[in-house]
């Protein structure tokens, strides 16, 4: 059975040259409301089997992002129609919501909450987000005093611990120091072994053959390529290095 | 639309904690902290108690505490708006990163602020004895007004939180309505002195009511208008249910518009 199913999803943004939000500026400008439509997403279909890792590759621009938060239904589609079976968790920043005024112990509740769990689940993950963000003692410190690499091995630790059946993450992995990156890593292979199915965002085709057995190259909002990882990530890697020589 | 109020409960946890957010971190860093919570409607009571015995005079007997009776459950009314207009637009960063269903960032103001009504109680009551204003088994109604109160309060926060990430003027416009909706409410004067020809037209406000059934159950011993209060309950249950469902309907594209 499929995790995700997108059925042919467009996705149209309209782009306004001088946003016009109040009534006055309304009135003035009624004939000059400037809008451009622009289309993110043309057209896209992919199904992501249960237990996959699907990498998202294409440059800035491309529709990454928006499929990702079409996905996680940040985002609703223009056009076409979106299935996702199980629970979902984006990784879109680390630490949303956190509080500088609380500690990271209060913030654990505060963020996990916002990812949707209740305060049973909070209770029976804590000692392992506590583990896993290696604050020591400044876990009863407010975060306002963290350093920003703190900060996001605190988000980090609650977001893979949300033990969702789907992730999605967005070029998240590029933060921390090298042992967390490696971490981060390891804990993303751990869920895989655990049978979740993940989607993450990048533009490194190496990361791509790495973790991902699947992969979707998306260039100006549409699919150009869909399948194993590695020969999807050769062909982007070779485009690129074309498009750059 | 009952799978999103489910959903919605799922995220009570979250609900919670912007509540407790809201309440905590508003005094944070302050001397006094939470105590300001109580200090707030204290000077308020004060301040009223000594304009209106020594520098303009009532006719109405003990009128700082009538009019404080009423005054505590506007002010519940007028910040939840307030504060929920901008709920959304405020949490832009949120909403843009993070799915969960959107109603609960106004809801969270609306219930922030019921508890600060609560709290405001801790000084009302004693107020209430110190006047020497008899408390009565009256008080027992205390909870349904509440409830029917809360249904309008959470209606109209739903409606001005979507309505506002469109249409930004709301937020002000918000601010005037609700000056002039107090004048219009019973709050400052009983609603005996509103000429008997026109006082239909005052009861058409829903507000009056319920600002009649508090004054009724805590200033005057005397029990609600119990069918006046049904009707006010069923009319906020049914505007609950439409805010609910404009705003699920408008949600959608919240993230592209803030």
């Amino acid at each position: 059975m499929d995790a995700i199913e997108v059925v042919d999803v467009w996705k149209k943004f309209r782009i306004y040259h001088d946003r016009v939000y109040s009534l006055k500026e309304r009135f003035i400008f009624r004939n000059r409301q400037k809008t451009e439509d622009f289309w993110a997403l043309k057209g896209v279909s992919l199904r992501v089997p249960r237990g996959a890792t699907v990498g998202l590759i294409g440059r800035n621009g491309s529709g990454k992002s928006t499929l990702l938060k079409i996905i996680s239904r940040i985002l609703y589609p223009t056009r076409g129609r979106v299935r996702v079976h199980g629970r979902v968790s984006t990784l879109l920043e680390l630490g949303a919501g956190f509080h500088p005024d609380f500690t990271g112990r209060e913030n654990i509740y505060l963020n996990a909450s916002i990812l949707g769990l209740t305060r049973r689940e909070i209770n029976g993950r804590l000692e392992k987000i506590i583990e896993f963000a290696e604050l020591g003692e400044f876990i009863d410190n407010p975060v306002r005093n963290y350093s920003s690499g703190m900060y996001m091995r605190l988000g980090f630790a609650v977001a893979v611990h949300v033990d969702p059946e789907i992730l999605l993450i967005d070029e998240v992995l590029a933060v921390g120091d090298l042992a967390f990156q490696e971490k981060c890593l390891a804990r993303i292979r751990e869920l895989q072994g655990q049978g979740k199915t993940i989607i993450f965002v990048t533009h490194a085709p190496k990361q791509v053959a790495e973790l991902c057995n699947l992969a979707v190259w998306l260039d100006r909002g549409e699919i150009r390529m869909q399948g194993p990882a590695a020969e999807v990530a050769r062909a982007y890697a070779e485009f690129m290095g074309g498009a750059a020589g | 639309m009952w799978q999103q109020i489910a959903e919605i409960y799922a995220y009570r946890e979250m609900l919670r904690n912007l509540v407790a957010r809201e309440l905590r971190a508003r005094y944070k860093g302050s001397v006094l902290g939470f105590l300001w919570t109580f200090f707030n409607p204290l000077f308020m009571l004060v301040v009223y108690s000594a304009v209106f015995s020594h520098v303009m005079r009532v006719q109405v007997e003990n009128y700082a505490m009538f009019l404080f009776v009423a005054l505590l459950p506007w002010n519940y009314l007028a910040q939840s708006v307030q504060q929920a207009a901008a709920s959304l637009v405020q949490n832009a960063g949120l909403i843009k990163k993070i799915y969960f269903p959107r109603a609960v960032l106004p809801l969270s103001v609306v219930l922030a602020n019921l508890f600060n009504y609560l709290f405001g109680l801790g000084i009302l009551i004693p107020a209430l004895l110190a006047f020497k204003i008899r408390l009565t088994p009256t008080l027992l109604a205390f909870p349904a007004v509440l409830a029917v109160q809360t249904l309008l309060v959470a209606a109209l926060a739903l409606l001005v939180a979507a309505g506002n990430v469109y249409f930004r003027d709301l937020e002000h416009i918000v601010g005037i309505a609700l000056m002039a909706w107090f004048f219009l409410t019973p709050v400052l004067y009983p609603l005996e002195a509103i000429p008997a020809e026109v006082r239909g037209y005052f009861l058409l406000n829903p507000m009056t009511p319920i600002v009649d059934a508090y004054r009724a159950l805590f200033f005057y011993g005397a029990w609600p208008d119990w069918g006046q209060l049904w009707r006010t309950a069923l009319g906020g249950a049914a505007a609950l249910l439409l805010a609910l469902a404009g705003f699920l309907k408008w949600q959608r594209a919240v993230a592209e518009e803030i």
